[in-house]
């Protein structure tokens, strides 16, 4: 999942840039930038993984703005934005069924406590 | 003509790119396709994350463009990477929603639970109620049979004295009177001699204040009724004796009810010389077996 090479990746963004407009990614940064955001929180515990990948590739993406390597950017930013939405959905999924569990858990001590107190 | 270094690269680079998609870009596409289909397969992704299924499948198609289009290779593996990613959050989404809805489900269930046990503790409760008031109930009815046995017999007992009393009372009053208790209740016994000549059925002037007195017993104790017995001894014939046995007990019986006695509470019959109380064979023997007994009904 994080085997994603950089140095290809920075040839595809230099190949694009021969290719392609070099307009900057705003759009795309900005999407990586708050799903990050949105992740950080509840990715910390359960989705640590994903959410590191998201950040260091969010963390290229903003050094390749600075270097004005925008297609390289656009490309990082796009991964970024799909580790982070990644992450937040595996914490999502983890807390969802955690939840699941606790009430159903609830339900059968509560099931015992009727069944253990008949009339 | 020199070559600019960076010009140079950028050509290696294009040349490179255009060329035929490398070896481990055609494995990172297969990859996605796998997870595509995966996610794609999964009943709950189709239900419940078909926008994030749709976004897998939009990179996945990309990337199969860029094969299409003979690269480049970085393309190829950017657009089956985001592919396999987007196939990875529509199966994670989906198992979100599956999860939310057992939460959703196990809050019905749970409601469904609270309101079971509170029927069963309110169903406890009506019961024990019941059976409290039906306890009370049985106490309260057997406290009253109880206390209607003890009223019944203190009346008994009040009715049983009253009657022994009065039967000793007469027994006191009139010397030829003899009073027993008996089985078949009190038997007060008359000797013949008090109410009747020998060989005779017509009562004494003498016997007026016997029969006065056993009247008037009639009357204190209205609710019994009596039985007056004519006994002879053995002497003379057996017929005559009971014709006379009876003629005395019914001169009693008629004695009785000129007082003022209903004839329904007086059973009158004669017995002859049965059932004698004494030996035949001396005059104070004979003496005891001429006599009258009145037997008082014991209820």
């Amino acid at each position: 999942m994080t085997r994603t090479p950089l140095i290809p990746l920075a040839a595809l963004a230099l190949a694009l840039a021969a290719c392609a407009s070099t307009d900057k990614p705003e759009r795309e940064m900005g999407a990586a930038r708050a799903m990050v955001s949105q992740a950080r929180p509840i990715a910390a515990v359960d989705a640590p993984q994903q959410l590191a990948e998201a950040q260091l590739k969010l963390g290229r993406a903003e050094d390749a703005m600075q270097r004005k390597q925008y297609e390289h950017a656009r490309i990082l930013a796009r991964q970024a934005e799909v580790d982070a939405r990644l992450a937040w959905s595996v914490a999502e999924n983890a807390r969802a069924q955690r939840n699941a569990t606790e009430v159903q858990d609830a339900n059968r001590a509560l099931r015992q406590e009727i069944e253990r107190n008949p009339q | 003509m020199k070559f600019h270094p960076r010009l140079t690269m950028i050509a290696a680079l294009l040349a490179s790119g255009c060329a035929a998609v490398s070896p481990g870009a055609i494995q990172r596409l297969d990859e996605a396709r796998a997870a595509y289909r995966s996610a794609a397969a999964d009943p709950a992704v189709q239900k419940n994350a078909q926008a994030e299924l749709q976004s897998a499948a939009g990179a996945l198609e990309d990337a199969e463009r860029a094969v299409a289009e003979g690269g480049p290779s970085e393309l190829v593996e950017h657009n089956a990477y985001l592919a396999e990613q987007r196939a990875q959050i529509a199966q994670r989404t989906a198992g979100t929603r599956s999860a939310e809805a057992a939460v959703a489900a196990a809050g019905e269930e749970r409601r469904r639970l609270q309101l079971e046990a509170r029927e069963r503790e309110a169903a406890t409760a009506r019961e024990g109620l019941r059976k409290a008031e039906e306890a009370k109930r049985e106490a309260e009815s057997r406290t009253a049979m109880l206390e209607a046995e003890r009223l019944e017999k203190q009346k008994e007992g009040t009715a049983a004295a009253g009657l022994s009393a009065e039967v000793k009372r007469l027994e006191t009053e009139l010397a030829d009177l003899r009073a027993k208790e008996t089985s078949r209740g009190w038997v007060l016994t008359l000797k013949n001699e008090l109410l009747f000549d020998t060989g005779g059925s017509t009562l004494k002037p003498g016997a007026q204040r016997a029969l006065d007195n056993l009247a008037q017993f009639m009357q204190k104790h209205a609710e019994r009724s009596i039985a007056i017995e004519g006994f002879t001894d053995s002497t003379g014939s057996k017929d005559v004796n009971q014709q006379l046995s009876e003629k005395r007990a019914w001169a009693v019986k008629a004695a009785l009810v000129a007082r003022g006695i209903s004839s329904t509470r007086i059973d009158a019959r004669g017995y002859g010389p049965s059932f004698p109380v004494a030996g035949n064979d001396t005059p104070a023997g004979r003496q005891l077996n001429r006599r009258v007994e009145i037997v008082i009904d014991p209820s």
